[in-house]
């Protein structure tokens, strides 16, 4: 114990030497002034950063004694902020992490379990899968703000072209569909893909893959989260599903999903619901030919996918714990009033997240709110990403949840790029995974 | 205090050797067998004389040189605190760092792990051998060796040329373009529906999938960044080929010696110091740089193809949590330059080159 103390002294000293110790903030700390919280997220773009922004200075306008200031980074960003300004003990007093991060967050001790009142109208007020994803070892450590189950997006008009009438239901229809669909020029550029396949980061490439998995019955993990899962049928048939894919030319992973699909030359992907409000931005009035069904599993009616998500906890280290969760409470838990809203969508009984995520296109893991935007004019899409949060599997977040997503990742990489058979990354995978959750 | 030992009982000879250095000043000079000094005096007591009246000149010199040595340290004090605070001292927090256990978030949370992360860096199943050594080590030599060739021919062409100024602001250029906008550059050019492709095709041949096919994806980025650095090479070797003295092409000229054998013989081994300084730097850079790959090929990718060392390392301590094996990775790779950086200045300094 004593060297630890050393230890931490000598590298307490050494970065504080180094000009990055500071200390806390939380208000002037003047009696009568207002207690100041920091909110750190990922929302530093609009349409998610005025959102946000609405929604806490509707609160700041409301309540003078605690205030809420925010600040965002870029997703890509935000875990090396929360590192930095943790270590430098300059952490926000709210944060919101993406779910995978949050056994490795829980950890090293930057949040905290909710406190049980809060845990309890979590529990009682998200679906299964949102409160899992904000759950660590089966405590729950913040209200589950934004939730991303995975459903199969298709392009209407190119499933037209190609004779078919509407989405695949099950792996062999999805199969088809995809050969079907798919054109290549006599050069071999790819003018059409039948199923995307993105590999722009982890979360895209490794996410589409568990949905497919998931589809199947299989899951990455066991479920005390110690060792893979993926050496099982089912994990070796999905791999060998988008090799499969890849050899016959109707995936090319080497073309951005993200710019082919908007630009109407991908018939199938799978992603999640986040996609919808994007593409909308972007595609514009294309964006009627978009449709969004389940996941295919192996025969009509199984279904199953994977979620992820984000959570707004509190800073273990924060000075004012009571005044940051009455905040979340107000935002997670309580029904915005009608007056603020406009339409149909004034009418309906919803937290204050859930407007502001429905307005954003996106949405947040309590399915009654959700169905009763989306009957008040939501756009439909979201349907379907609604209805598997009663079905859909959390993304594992253990506290070596993104190195074993990051190993995934390059084995599948290795798999489409044919640098080793599905059935052999499969096994590369699993002992990457194993070695890496054993330490 | 300069004392001399004359001799020593027993092995006068080299006693009396060691005595006459002693009579230069120094105060090593009566270490010999049986001769031990001690306050200016043998184990015996004998033959033991002082410098008499030269000590004062020598004491004299003693203490000028003190003095001198203590301004200098003086001067130097600025460099060395900012040394000491920005390279000293987060050497020894990585060295820390590298024996222990650490999440990145709480320094009060840093648990000793001995050699742990350094054993699973090499541990059985572990990529950071192969392929992320091997693919740091190809990615310095492919762009040292492409960077050099191209900067030694395009600055011995520029020195023959007319307005030498424009040619080589021509070249500077990559250097002051940001590396994120040379990567997306380059990046669209090797896209399958890209310029490259496009010659390809244009050419009658098939498509090539530059950065997503793992064969091709590491040569393609090291094409690039050996062209981002071509320009400062060239600065160097052109300063380098102008400091040539002209005499010796005057008289290679007069004994007939045709362009190959000049270049050969006399521009090549006379431009050995800059080569040295060139081939140095573009290693050392080579050997630490990840943001170009991180821009084109995303997180070292496809699969672990263009995965490198100071990449495998960013993504261990920021992405991962995982500071101590990210340290651990960085001695290594500390370790590595250092060792390849003294190979490259023994080779040249045994052809009779320097930096």
């Amino acid at each position: 114990m004593k060297r630890r103390r050393v230890l931490a002294g000598l590298a307490g000293a050494a970065v504080s030497a180094a000009g990055c110790g500071a200390p806390g903030r939380g208000g002037s700390g003047r009696p009568g002034d207002p207690v100041v919280l920091t909110l750190l997220s990922h929302y530093a773009t609009d349409p998610l950063k005025s959102a946000l922004q609405r929604v806490v200075d509707e609160w700041n306008a409301a309540h003078d004694r605690v205030r809420v200031r925010t600040t965002a980074v870029r997703f890509q960003d935000l875990l090396t902020t929360l590192m930095v300004r943790q270590a430098a003990g300059q952490g926000a007093d709210i944060v919101h992490p993406y779910s995978l991060w949050a056994g490795q967050l829980a950890e090293a001790g930057v949040v905290r379990p909710a406190p049980p009142g809060d845990a309890a109208r979590i529990e009682r007020g998200f679906a299964r899968p949102a409160v899992r994803a904000a759950s660590v070892h089966g405590r729950i450590i913040g209200y589950p703000t934004e939730v991303q189950p995975y459903a199969l997006y298709y392009n209407k008009r190119l499933l037209r072209a190609a004779g078919l009438a509407g989405p695949p239901r099950t792996w062999r229809e999805l199969e088809e569909t995809a050969y079907r669909t798919a054109r290549r020029d006599r050069h071999g550029n790819t003018l059409v893909q039948g199923f995307g396949l993105s590999r722009i980061d982890d979360s895209t490439v490794v996410n589409q893959t568990l949905a497919l998995l998931a589809s199947r019955g299989g899951s990455f993990l066991q479920p005390d989260g110690a060792r893979s899962a993926l050496d099982s049928p089912a994990g070796r048939a999905v791999f060998a599903l988008e090799r499969r894919l890849i050899d016959r030319g109707a995936s090319d992973p080497g073309i951005d999903l993200m710019k082919a699909f908007p630009a109407g030359r991908v018939a199938l992907a799978v992603s999640g619901a986040w996609w919808t409000g994007s593409l909308k931005q972007t595609m514009g009035r294309d964006y009627r030919d978009v449709g969004v069904a389940p996941v295919p599993g192996p025969a009509p009616g199984n279904r199953g996918t994977v979620t992820t998500g984000f959570l707004l906890g509190v800073n273990a280290k924060s000075r004012h714990p009571r005044e940051a969760w009455e905040f979340l409470r107000w935002l997670n838990d309580e029904v915005a009033p009608a007056g603020s809203r406009a339409g149909p969508a004034a009418a309906v009984r919803a937290t204050r997240m859930s407007v502001l995520q429905m307005s954003v296109g996106t949405m947040t893991g309590r399915t009654g709110d959700m169905r009763a935007l989306l009957a008040a004019g939501g756009d439909p899409n979201l349907g379907p990403f609604v209805d598997a949060l009663d079905y859909a599997t959390p993304e594992p977040n253990g506290p070596r949840a993104q190195k074993a997503k990051a190993l995934l990742r390059k084995n599948i990489e290795e798999m489409w790029t044919g640098r080793r058979p599905p059935d052999a990354a499969v096994r590369n995978a699993v002992r990457q995974v194993d070695q890496e959750l054993s330490r | 205090m300069a004392t001399t030992v004359g001799s020593a009982d027993g092995d006068g000879g080299e006693a009396e050797r060691l005595g006459k250095a002693g009579g230069r000043g120094r105060a090593d000079g009566g270490r010999a067998d049986g001769g031990r000094t001690d306050g200016g005096r043998t184990d015996g007591g004998r033959d033991v004389r002082t410098a008499g009246d030269r000590t004062r000149p020598a004491a004299r010199r003693t203490r000028y040189r003190y003095r001198q040595t203590a301004v200098a340290y003086l001067f130097l004090a600025p460099s060395l605190a900012f040394f000491a605070v920005f390279l000293l001292l987060p050497l020894l927090f990585a060295v820390l760092l590298s024996l222990s256990r650490w999440a990145g978030f709480d320094l009060a949370d840093l648990r000793p792990a001995g050699v742990d992360n350094f054993t699973a860096l090499f541990a059985r199943g572990s990529s950071f051998l192969t392929p992320v050594l091997t693919n740091t080590l190809l990615y310095a030599l492919g762009t040292v060796a492409l960077a050099l060739t191209g900067a030694v021919l395009v600055a011995h062409c520029i020195t023959h040329l007319r307005f030498q100024g424009f040619w080589r602001t021509l070249y500077f250029l990559p250097i002051v373009t940001t590396v994120v906008a040379v990567g997306n550059v380059w990046k669209y050019m090797y896209e399958p529906g890209g310029l490259v492709n496009g010659v390809l095709n244009a050419l009658g041949l098939r498509s090539v999938a530059f950065l997503q096919d793992p064969v091709t994806a590491l040569p393609s980025v090291v094409v690039v960044q050996a062209w981002a650095s071509l320009g400062s090479a060239i600065l160097i070797l052109t300063a380098g080929l102008k400091a040539i003295p002209h005499v010796y092409y005057e008289a290679a000229e007069l004994d007939g010696a045709g362009p190959f054998t000049v270049f050969a013989r006399i521009t090549l081994p006379l431009l050995r110091p800059s080569l040295l300084f060139v081939c140095v730097t573009q290693f050392i850079t080579g050997l630490q740089s990840f943001a170009l790959i991180i821009v084109m090929t995303g997180e070292g990718g496809p699969g672990d193809a263009t995965n490198v060392a100071a990449l495998e390392m960013y993504q261990r301590a920021f992405k991962y949590g995982d500071w101590g094996s990210a340290s651990a990775a960085a001695l290594v790779l500390f370790v590595l330059i250092l060792v390849i950086t003294s190979a490259q200045l023994w080779l040249f300094r045994r052809k009779g080159a320097d930096a």
